[in-house]
């Protein structure tokens, strides 16, 4: 080895009292001051500071970067979009690991690949070597120049955000990146790391710089952490570390790459990549791996052995090389072992909480038979002696963010028992409770929640009425001129309340069509979309039907709903882009002075670039009216053909002059739920205006179709019942109640402004346009907030705003104003209501007797027909039910 | 990591070369890791006790202590009967970072021979032997 390499933070090491190691040729801190321990639970509670400059910085640039990266990386460089970072492999020719890499790609032109500090000399050579064959391509050095340091853990985002300057944080999704400013300095930043923690980031700037950059982060309470507290991090996390769970094992056999779980993130098999180094091999091993999954062992010699994180429930600890059995048969053998440090937890479920209190325990991971499924048992020899140990799928998990939460082995938890006494005594516990439930709610409690809603009391008879116990499948007959036919007998009475509902549900929507058997919100979407399939293939029937071959959509974090999304309703529909190796949606962009708003601009841009067959409007948070006019316009003027759907959801009741007109700004369907803004019962709807001549006719009959048979069989007759009456009561109220909505909500949202809270959107138009509100509360503290409010008889839901990672870091309330405008509250009544909330929030008060008392003025439904002009008849049902 | 000035070493102690202190208490003796050894194997996360009755020879290995980094061996000082072993340090080991010589003992001997203690080093000795860089 030749000289020792220093970083450019090394005097800063020295001069914090760390404990100096050798590491891959260089001086390093294995551990500062307090020691690893102390290291590992300040990055799980606070934040860590790692410098990791140490590790090598290639940068690759030139119209043949790609096929360059294609060739020597596992991962698909193509599906890399400028802002994202990815893990790779640098595989060899037979399927293991020259080394594990980050590949970032901060500009359109521009790679940094980000390997180990040990391998760097042999990754350079290796690529050097490879880039011969790629003229069109340079690899720059730039390990020296450009220094790295990593920030970790849940206090990682608000010191940064204290510090950083123009450019802000990048998007709060796992590798995005972004460059951006500190105290007027350039740094590239990224959400990576090698610790688990939901929050972390890693920051590569000029060299220069280093010194500077790190005593900032110091200085704002980050804590230095070492070599040793980043390998016990990692070990918890489960990242494998080269040299131990990629490379070569002790005995100098290859670990196939796929032997490692996060192998499936960073190999791609895609026909874009063509033959890259190790693709045969590593196909062999993939292959294997998907057999292994349905316990197929044909092909396990492929893939003799995996990486297994394990558990040692006996005492002691199980170090690397230590080796492990099954009964008598030798396994394998740990290849990273040690006791690392915990935070202890208490409470379940959102009050999971840390008590402050720290255990250890004895963990690892193992390269052991591919049969080693989890939960099983196994054992360690440490010197001489066999310890209990069990396979196990993890042992941190990063999806609560702001912590890693550790998993711990433990016994099933005890859920609270069901009465065990007599029917008697269940019956009369259950019908107490219904009562005290819906007297709570309905008397005691303020609804905000802004997808309910309560229906007036003659929906709520209807309801219950004999269709709520009958079938009614119909379909059209073309024998027939199309007439509807039942099934059953005994319909006529369903039957014309179903046609009536149509015709009142097409007056509301200014619209031809309306579909009103589906179920739910959901449903509708679910049905449009196979609606779309269907009348995308009507051409040919005989081979597999292709699906949906673009989705333009709102972004889950900026308040698209999940019906909307690959992982919700149109799992099934869209199609995979090869190039990315993910559902082919493109999300709206947003105006960056206003998460909450599409910018047209840009999003005319990315239609054109695009091509989406489908657009989809509409959103679970919203404060504005979606663009549907512009974008119709931009579509017809380009001549672009592409279905736009507005999930009018949230503000189905709002559809006029006072919100928007979907169908006459151009909107092609419109999907809803019918009890949120709208006066309930809990169904759908979808809605159309094609003429029949129309050729997207056919479109909608596929949506027709899709609904029954597609989706439904019965649809809760019940329910559609309740739905004509509270569409009779919404066509003669609509006017009267949307202004009130709007109203209500402007002068809440400037309410709590007043009262001094965080209201999220433009002040200029008293920040909302629908039923909404969303106000900011504190960076992972609104759970707490919704329950403190809930504990006051104030029932809303937290909500992660758009620049946060997930609704466990919500930092945000919605509120919605739609139930209690229906309970007749005016502007007075909600500047009132958003004094308690600050008196919640921020002054820490109860206000439960306040409100409770303040509810019982909002008893009396408005904006439906007076009982006592139909005194009789609702006697008459009610005695029915 | 402290300074070797740091290091806290009783005057009215033995030591041996492996870093293991000795304090003769009646018949028997007490025997321990010194501040110096636990600061260099840093957190201590596990330690491995002997069973009581047992006789360990002079040299040999007579606990083994685990950091999050390493495992060391410890080796006994004195020839001898292993009387008493220091249960709760199995439970808490940090017991040995924060008071290697209080709550952070390891085990009591009954030394086969009691004379042997002062063949061992005294702390000067010992000290200067860090201080030689052993």
């Amino acid at each position: 080895m030749g000289e020792l390499l220093k970083t450019v933070l090394h005097d800063e090491h020295v001069s914090l009292g760390a404990a100096m190691v050798y590491f891959g040729g260089w001086h390093m801190p294995l551990q500062y001051r307090t020691g690893i321990v102390e290291e590992h639970l300040a990055t799980r509670k606070g934040a860590g500071l790692f410098d990791v400059s140490h590790m090598g910085r290639f940068i690759v640039r030139g119209s043949g970067a790609l096929a360059f990266l294609q060739h020597v990386l596992s991962n698909n460089a193509a599906a890399l979009d400028a802002g994202f970072a990815q893990y790779t492999m640098i595989p060899n020719d037979h399927g293991g690991a020259l080394d594990d890499a980050y590949l970032y790609r901060f500009t359109p032109d521009e790679y940094l690949l980000v390997v180990n500090a040990a391998n760097r000399e042999a990754d350079c050579r290796h690529l050097f070597d490879m880039l011969a064959i790629f003229p069109e391509a340079q690899m720059e050095d730039v390990s020296e120049s450009m220094a790295m340091i990593s920030l970790q853990g849940p206090s990682s985002r608000a010191i940064l955000q204290e510090l950083i300057g123009s450019g802000g944080l990048p998007e709060p999704i796992k590798n995005a990146i972004r460059s951006a400013s500190i105290r007027g300095k350039k740094v590239l930043i990224s959400r990576t790391g090698y610790t688990g923690e939901p929050l972390g980031f890693e920051f590569f700037f000029a060299a220069a710089d280093a010194p500077w950059l790190w005593d900032l982060f110091l200085e704002k309470g980050a804590i230095p952490v070492g070599l040793g507290a980043r390998d016990t991090l990692r070990l918890e996390a489960g990242l494998p570390l080269f040299g131990h769970e990629l490379g070569k094992d002790p005995a100098g056999q290859e670990i196939p790459i796929f032997a490692c779980p996060l192998a499936r993130f960073a190999v791609s098999l895609s026909p874009l990549k063509g033959n890259f180094v190790g693709r045969g091999a590593l196909s062999v091993q993939f292959a294997a791996l998907k057999k292994l999954q349905d316990e197929d062992y044909s092909s396990s010699e492929d893939l003799p052995r995996r990486i297994v994180p394990f558990a040692l429930c006996g005492k002691g600890i199980a170090r690397a090389g230590f080796r492990v059995f099954k009964g008598s048969e030798e396994i394998g053998f740990v290849t990273s072992g040690t006791m690392v440090p915990y935070w202890k937890t208490a409470g379940t479920g959102l009050s999971t909480r840390f008590t402050g209190e720290r255990e250890m325990r004895a963990i690892g991971m193992m390269l052991v038979d591919s049969r080693i499924r989890r939960d099983d048992p196994v054992e360690i020899e440490i010197r001489g002696n066999r310890v209990d140990a069990v396979a196990v799928p993890y042992h941190l998990r990063s999806d609560a963010p702001p912590y890693a939460m550790p998993i711990l082995q433990r016994p099933a938890e005890d859920r609270e028992k069901s009465l065990s006494g007599a029917w008697q005594e269940k019956t009369f516990d259950l019908l107490e409770k219904a009562i005290q439930n819906t007297l709570w709610r309905q008397t005691e409690c303020i609804n905000l929640i802004p997808s309910e809603q309560t229906v007036s009391p003659m929906v709520r008879r209807l309801t219950m009425m004999d269709p709520a116990f009958r079938y009614a499948e119909h379909r059209s007959l073309r024998s027939y001129y199309d007439a509807e036919i039942f099934y059953y007998q005994g319909t006529d009475f369903i039957d014309r309340v179903e046609v009536l509902l149509k015709e009142e549900m097409t007056r509301y929507l200014s619209c031809r069509e309306v579909e009103v058997r589906v179920m739910s919100g959901q449903m509708a979407n679910a049905v449009v979309f196979s609606g779309l399939v269907d009348y995308l293939n009507r051409g040919d029937r005989k081979t597999e039907p292709r699906r949906i071959r673009s989705v333009l959509n709102n972004h889950i974090i900026r308040g698209g709903h999940l019906s909307a999304q690959p992982m919700g309703a149109l799992y099934n529909f869209v199609r995979f882009d090869p190039q990315t190796e993910k559902p082919a949606v493109v999300n709206f962009p947003v105006l960056q002075e206003n998460l909450y708003k599409i910018d047209v601009e840009a999003t005319c841009r990315i239609i054109d670039e695009s091509r989406p067959e489908l657009i989809i409007f509409g959103k679970s948070m919203v404060l504005h009216r979606e663009p549907v006019r512009e974008i119709r316009d931009f579509l017809r003027e380009q001549k672009i053909e592409a279905v736009i759907l507005y999930d009018m959801a949230h503000v189905l009741g709002l559809v006029g002059p006072y919100f928007q007109e979907p169908f006459a700004e151009g909107a092609d369907l419109v999907t809803g739920s019918t009890h949120k803004t709208f006066f309930g019962t809990q169904r759908g709807i979808v809605a159309g205006n094609w003429r029949e001549e129309e050729k997207q006719y056919a479109l909608w009959e596929s949506v027709e179709n899709r609904t029954f048979p597609g989706s439904v069989s019965n649809h809760h007759l019940g329910t559609l019942l309740g739905l004509l009456m509270a569409a009779y009561e919404m066509n003669c109220f609509r006017d009267a109640y949307q202004q009130a909505i709007i109203r209500n909500a402007k002068a809440f949202a400037r309410a709590l402004r007043d009262a001094g809270l965080q209201v999220a959107g433009d002040p200029a138009i008293s920040f909302t346009e629908t039923h909404q509100v969303i106000v900011k509360v504190e960076y992972a503290r609104a759970v707490e907030a919704a329950r403190r409010l809930e504990e006051s008889n104030i029932i809303c839901n937290y909500q992660a705003a758009p620049d946060e990672e997930g609704f466990t870091a919500a930092g945000a309330l919605r509120l919605g104003v739609q139930e209690m405008t229906r309970f007749g509250m005016g502007p007075e009544d909600f500047r009132r209501l958003a004094q308690y909330i600050h008196d919640v929030v921020a002054g820490g008060r109860s206000v439960r007797e306040e409100v409770t008392a303040f509810r019982k003025r909002f008893l009396t439904m408005r904006y439906c027909f007076a009982e006592d002009m139909f005194t009789d008849l609702m006697k008459k049902l009610h005695r029915l039910i | 990591m402290k300074k070797i000035e740091e290091i806290q070493l009783p005057e009215e102690l033995r030591y041996s070369p492996d870093h293991e202190w000795v304090r003769p208490e009646g018949d028997l003796a007490r025997v321990g890791l010194t501040d110096y050894a636990q600061d260099q194997l840093g957190d201590i996360v596990y330690v491995e006790l002997p069973a009581v009755g047992i006789h360990i020879a002079q040299g040999a290995v007579f606990a083994t202590v685990e950091s999050v980094k390493s495992v060391s061996e410890c080796f006994m000082p004195l020839a001898g009967e292993i009387a008493a072993v220091n249960g709760p340090l199995s439970d808490d080991p940090v017991l040995l970072n924060q008071s290697p010589y209080g709550d952070g003992w390891m085990v009591m001997v009954k030394p086969d021979d009691p004379a042997a203690v002062s063949q061992l080093l005294t702390a000067e000795a010992y000290l200067a032997r860090l201080k030689g860089g052993v």
